[in-house]
């Protein structure tokens, strides 16, 4: 809310704090200061103007050419509205000033007439105001003066946040009413100047309020508690007083007219939203409040907008059809305007939740229905119509018509709670006695009615009755009045908590620390995807590009790495751990899966002038996957090749949704579990799943899914190291096209026997029909492949007889079941 | 010669081979004075050995024992010799100053890197971590937490709805729920997590962003022990002159509620100390007693406190990055800044 400081200083006399000050200490009440500004911040060149002289322009019907003492001479000014006299005073912008919008004064030549400055409009200075003349400013002044002086606009306007629960400090009295209670300070409602002081008597009644011609009946009163309304007869629309205009501005609020900124005045000083109906725009002068009926669809409020109405919206309605929607906004055919003569006053007590629901529904918020949600003074209703009726009397004449009709089916029941010290010490950790307790909460408006045994019974005045109702409220005023600041801060001695540290996080940590040390950078993206992305929608997507939420990772990494490209980064090595959503059926959440991704582009380590400078090639990505996959699923997992010609793994794929289109078949591989689950996917990317610049070498991507819960890490026994050398022997070996390596190796692994210790692969050739071997040539897409085997027995030397045998075996073998020979 | 002790000379020959030895400048030179001394033909030392059958019988165990001894001792000093000016440091030319050879570097997200400096201190205060699922009901979202969707407080986040009543949450206090349901009391957890706002991508928001939650519960837990405890927390986490302020805020699932400001003190290149402004870190308050109602724990024995930070927020504060966008771009270059 904007708080202006002049009004605040003069609600409580006594407040010597500077705006910076005061904002400081509203920060420690709960209500912060987002920012500090001047109504008159953009207007630091506009001066005080005073016409000396108003004639006709000689060559422009409409124009006047004007003589204006701007404090530095006469110079000549021609204007264009109608309402410029002589002798009055008006803001004047002199050649140079610049304007709200940055606009500049020049001299320039209007018409045959040089012009040397402006004379403004209310509209101009960005001050409001309906009146499209020239803005007229009446007082004492001496030509030249700073316009923002001249009418006090050099007040501070604090912008407050207002927490939701605090509706009662939605107004200058509750701001005032914190700070006074800090001190002796008390809130005094400033004089109205000019007011009647008209005594105002209230006749009430319920459902319905009638005297004479006016009447008021409230058919929905679980929606409507109670409605006050008044008819001023005679008033005179026009601007405000200069005074009224000043706090209106300085509370960042437009003037409008003396009528309407009347209600505006009462509602920022108190807080109760006001309504005036032009008594002529209402069918007869009775007022029903009701829900809507069936056949009223539309509405017209008075912003011009057609509002849709709907079933259980509030209304109030003249004696045949609607003429406000309650508690949001009046309507366009019963708006004060400048023709008006009579008045309707409304001062009313809406249900929050039906007001709420209603401007959701109608997708808008004004200033009333942002108080009625939040909740309004019950007790201070009487006081708001007296003072609307005080301004409207002073501002724009006109009589009473007969008393206040105050229909009031609910009255409101001030409720008592109850406050043991004792709880108030076990949530704070501080003793307060009963007379600390009354001494903090009386100031806020709580009174104390009875206490007995450490138990106060407190009752709520009306304006915290929407946010305190239990003694834990009652409790947070207590720790809040004392000052949070004053409490202690001696930390203590506590108890480990039952809930264990959820085995994922490790999970994770481990991975990015593994990915890291990889060389991977961690990334974090939005979940939010285009469509085709995900299958879990958004109902209300932020970007209407953008309305699904992920299924995988890897689209996200490859639009970084697209953005990485953009900006000339080749060597891009990304990963993320994120969440993946899955649609669970129509209603319900849905499952949400954990996966790491991973994206690769560019050189598989720095440059180096030791180095050739080679790409990431599938071998990295392989080593990769097996990495990511051994630390997600342990010793489980196998790496299956994707076919090239069927793109699909041998194994029968369970779930193969992942990265599923994405790779190049035959340059892939998938994560698959021994139950035949397939949990991931790496390999290549193909051409069409990033958009690549030309320069782009080949691009590499993974995405393994979690599992739920980490699996148990196997604890490792222990296997005695070998007391005997080992022997090696290096085999090569002829393999014919189609022969994979895995299976030769698996068949060394079996033929070996007891003394093989490992087998390794240490070099490959692949034939191009001219490669000589034992036998002569390699053909065309045989491989050379050579493997150093190791021996040793755990209890003695191995004599070259018993290896022999040994590799015997294994040749012979690998000959007969795979055609595989021994290249010597 | 024949006039002196031949033990004698045998010390003086000993350190004057020493010195040739250290003085040598190259193998050809070592390979000369090896040959000039142990040289089997005319070597010094092997001469001395030779002529021990000449010698008195008396003096010839002395002698013999020294001259081998000797022997020993050159022996050794030129190997050492020999290998010291064959060893790569004083013999090779190499540009040193060239760049060292290694693999590529890795990092974490910065904001990570913040999530888990948080999480070590929390964890050093007898924290353990939680978590629960992002899309959530408004259940766990707002009822449970004491937030009726016809309340104001509801809109203070503007949530993101998948379907009906299940939504992204928009805060990790869901988790708060969830752990409670599953657990006694003690309770003493962070949850970090991804959060979902309908809010607009600028300088400061972002419609996804990690927050850590955290929530203590336990028999006589007050708001003197929450003080206390965030206050700890922001000594380790900015230094210990830093200084907590609290300030009354509204949460609808805490009471008393707080915004937590920090005020660190800068030390600059030359010494001299800065205070900074007070900064706004995390949401705050004592549990309140409806929410543990909800959970099915005795509100009249148990006592808590919960908070909310962002660590986006955090890093982008400590590391100078004017844009929360700046983290999602997730450009090589950025990343690498972060680096270990």
């Amino acid at each position: 809310m904007n708080v202006s400081y002049r009004w605040l200083k003069d609600m409580v006399p006594g407040l010597e704090l500077t705006p910076e000050k005061l904002a400081e200490h509203l920060a420690l009440r709960g209500a912060p200061v987002e920012g500090i500004g001047s109504p008159g911040a953009e207007l630091g060149d506009i001066l005080v103007g005073k016409v000396i002289e108003a004639a006709q322009h000689p060559n422009a019907d409409r124009l006047s050419l004007c003589i204006v003492d701007g404090g530095a001479g006469h110079v000549n000014v021609v204007c264009g509205a109608p309402n410029v006299q002589a002798g009055s005073w008006y803001p004047f912008a002199p050649v140079g000033a610049v304007l709200p919008g940055k606009f500049k004064i020049k001299k320039s030549k209007i018409r045959g007439e040089v012009s040397y400055g402006m004379l403004c409009s209310a509209n101009e200075l960005g001050l409001g105001g309906e009146h499209e003349g020239i803005l007229e400013i009446h007082g004492d002044f001496t030509p030249g003066q700073s316009f923002v002086e001249a009418i006090a606009l050099d007040d501070a306007t604090l912008d407050v946040e207002i927490t939701a629960n605090r509706g009662d400090l939605l107004s200058h009295a509750g701001v005032a009413r914190e700070l006074a209670s800090e001190g002796e300070g008390r809130v005094e409602l400033p004089e109205i100047a000019g007011d009647p002081s008209v005594e105002l008597s209230f006749d009430q009644s319920s459902p319905e309020a009638r005297r004479g011609q006016l009447g008021i009946r409230i058919d929905d009163a679980d929606l409507c508690s109670r409605y006050l309304g008044t008819v001023i007869r005679g008033v005179k629309i026009g601007p405000s007083p200069a005074w009224l205009q000043q706090r209106l501005r300085g509370a960042g609020s437009r003037p409008i007219n003396n009528v309407v900124d009347a209600t505006n005045y009462v509602m920022l000083e108190l807080g109760q939203p006001l309504h005036a109906f032009d008594l002529n725009g209402l069918a007869g002068t009775s007022i029903v409040v009701r829900r809507r009926r069936p056949d009223e669809k539309t509405f017209t409020t008075l912003d011009g907008e057609k509002r849709f109405l709907k079933p259980d919206m509030l209304l109030i309605c003249d004696a045949e059809r609607p003429v406000a929607v309650a508690g949001v906004m009046g309507g366009l055919d019963s708006e004060v305007e400048d023709e008006t003569v009579d008045v309707l006053l409304e001062c009313a007590l809406f249900n929050p939740k039906s007001i709420r629901a209603t401007r959701k529904a109608l997708v808008m918020s004004t200033d009333a229905s942002y108080r009625f949600e939040r909740g309004v003074d019950p007790e201070g209703m009487e006081l708001a119509v007296s003072r609307a009726v005080a301004l409207i009397l002073a501002t724009a004449g006109g009589e009473l018509d007969g008393p206040v009709l105050d229909c009031c089916p609910v009255g409101f029941q001030p409720e008592t709670v109850d406050l043991r010290l004792s709880r108030v010490e076990h949530l704070l950790g501080v003793a307060f006695d009963a007379d600390r307790v009354r001494e903090l909460l009386t100031p806020l408006g709580f009174d104390i009615v009875d206490e007995s045994d450490g138990t106060l019974q407190v009752r709520v005045p009306g304006f915290r009755s929407y946010d305190v109702k239990r003694e834990v409220d009652l409790i947070e005023e207590v720790a809040r009045t004392h000052g949070y600041d004053n409490f202690p801060s001696d930390l203590g001695a506590y108890r480990p908590g039952t809930v264990v540290d959820h085995p994922m996080f490790a999970l994770e940590d481990e991975l990015r620390r593994s990915l890291a040390a990889d060389g991977l950078f961690e990334t974090q993206t939005p979940a939010f995807v285009p469509e085709g992305e995900g299958d879990v929608r958004v109902a209300n997507p932020l970007a209407t590009t953008e309305p699904f939420i992920r299924r995988a990772i890897l689209p996200s990494l490859m639009r970084r790495l697209e953005y990485n490209f953009s900006h000339g980064n080749r060597d891009v090595r990304l990963f993320e751990i994120g969440t993946s959503f899955r649609s669970a059926g129509p209603g319900d959440p849905p499952f949400e899966e954990t996966h790491v991704a991973a994206v690769l582009h560019g050189l598989r380590e720095p440059a180096h002038w030791s180095n050739d400078e080679s790409p990431i090639a599938i071998w990295d990505l392989k080593a990769l996957l097996e990495c990511v996959a051994s630390i997600t699923y342990g010793a489980d997992p196998v790496l299956a090749p994707v076919s090239a010609e069927t793109g699909a793994s041998e194994t029968e794929p369970v779930d193969t949704e992942i990265g599923q289109g994405m790779f190049a078949a035959g340059m892939a591989f998938d994560v698959v579990l021994t139950d035949g689950y397939i949990v991931g996917r790496g390999g290549l990317l193909t051409a069409e799943a990033v958009d690549a610049p030309a320069w782009a070498g080949e691009i590499w991507g993974l995405e393994v899914k979690l599992p739920s819960q980490p699996r148990p890490s196997e604890t490792v026994t222990f296997l005695p190291l070998p007391q005997f050398p080992a022997v090696e022997r290096d085999l090569a070996m002829i393999v014919p096209d189609g022969v994979l390596a895995c299976d030769i190796a698996a068949l060394i692994r079996a033929s070996g026997g007891a003394l093989l210790e490992s087998v390794e692969l240490f070099d490959l050739y692949r034939g191009e029909g001219a490669l000589r071997s034992v036998e002569g040539f390699l053909s065309q897409g045989a491989r050379s492949l050579a493997y150093r085997l190791r021996f040793c027995s755990p209890d003695r030397t191995l004599k070259d007889k018993q290896i022999d045998k040994a590799v015997g075996v294994i040749l012979a073998r690998l000959k007969e079941e795979l055609s595989v020979e021994h290249r010597g | 010669m024949t006039d002196q002790k031949p033990i004698e000379a045998l010390g003086r020959l000993e350190a004057e081979v020493l010195f040739e030895i250290a003085e040598a400048g190259d193998a050809n030179q070592l390979e000369a004075l090896r040959i000039a001394y142990l040289g089997r033909k005319d070597g010094r030392i092997s001469s001395i050995l030779r002529g021990l059958g000449s010698m008195a019988p008396g003096e010839r165990p002395a002698v013999g024992q020294e001259a081998n001894r000797v022997k020993a001792v050159v022996s050794q000093a030129l190997e050492e010799r020999e290998r010291s000016l064959s060893s790569p440091a004083a013999s090779s030319t190499e540009d040193l100053t060239l760049p060292g050879r290694g693999p590529w570097k890795g990092g974490l997200h910065p904001v990570t890197q913040t999530v888990d400096e948080i999480w070590h201190i929390f964890r050093d205060l007898g924290f353990t971590r939680a978590r629960g699922p992002e899309a959530d009901t408004e259940w766990y979202n707002f009822e449970a937490l004491n937030t009726p969707l016809d309340h104001p407080a509801a809109d203070e986040q503007d949530t993101l709805y998948l379907v009906d009543s299940v939504l992204l949450r928009s805060h990790t206090s869901p988790v708060q729920m969830r752990t409670m349901e599953t657990h006694e009391p003690p309770i003493r957890i962070i949850a970090p997590g991804w959060v979902y706002r309908r809010d607009t991508y600028d300088a400061t928001h972002t419609p996804a962003f990690m927050q850590v939650e955290g929530l203590v519960i336990d028999e006589g837990v007050t708001f003197v022990d929450f003080k206390a405890t965030l206050a700890e927390f922001a000594r380790r986490y900015w230094g210990s002159d830093t200084q907590t302020r609290f300030r009354p805020s509204f949460f609808p699932f805490t009471e008393p509620s707080a915004e937590v400001d920090v005020k660190r003190v800068i030390t600059h290149p030359d010494g001299s100390k800065e205070e900074t402004d007070w900064l706004e870190i995390m949401g705050a308050g004592m549990v309140d007693p409806a929410v543990l109602d909800n959970a099915g724990y005795d509100s009249e024995r148990y006592t808590g406190f919960a908070f909310g930070m962002g660590p986006a927020r955090i890093a982008k504060l400590k590391h100078g990055v004017d844009d929360l966008r700046t983290f999602f771009e997730n450009d090589m270059r950025f990343l690498e800044q972060f680096a270990r």
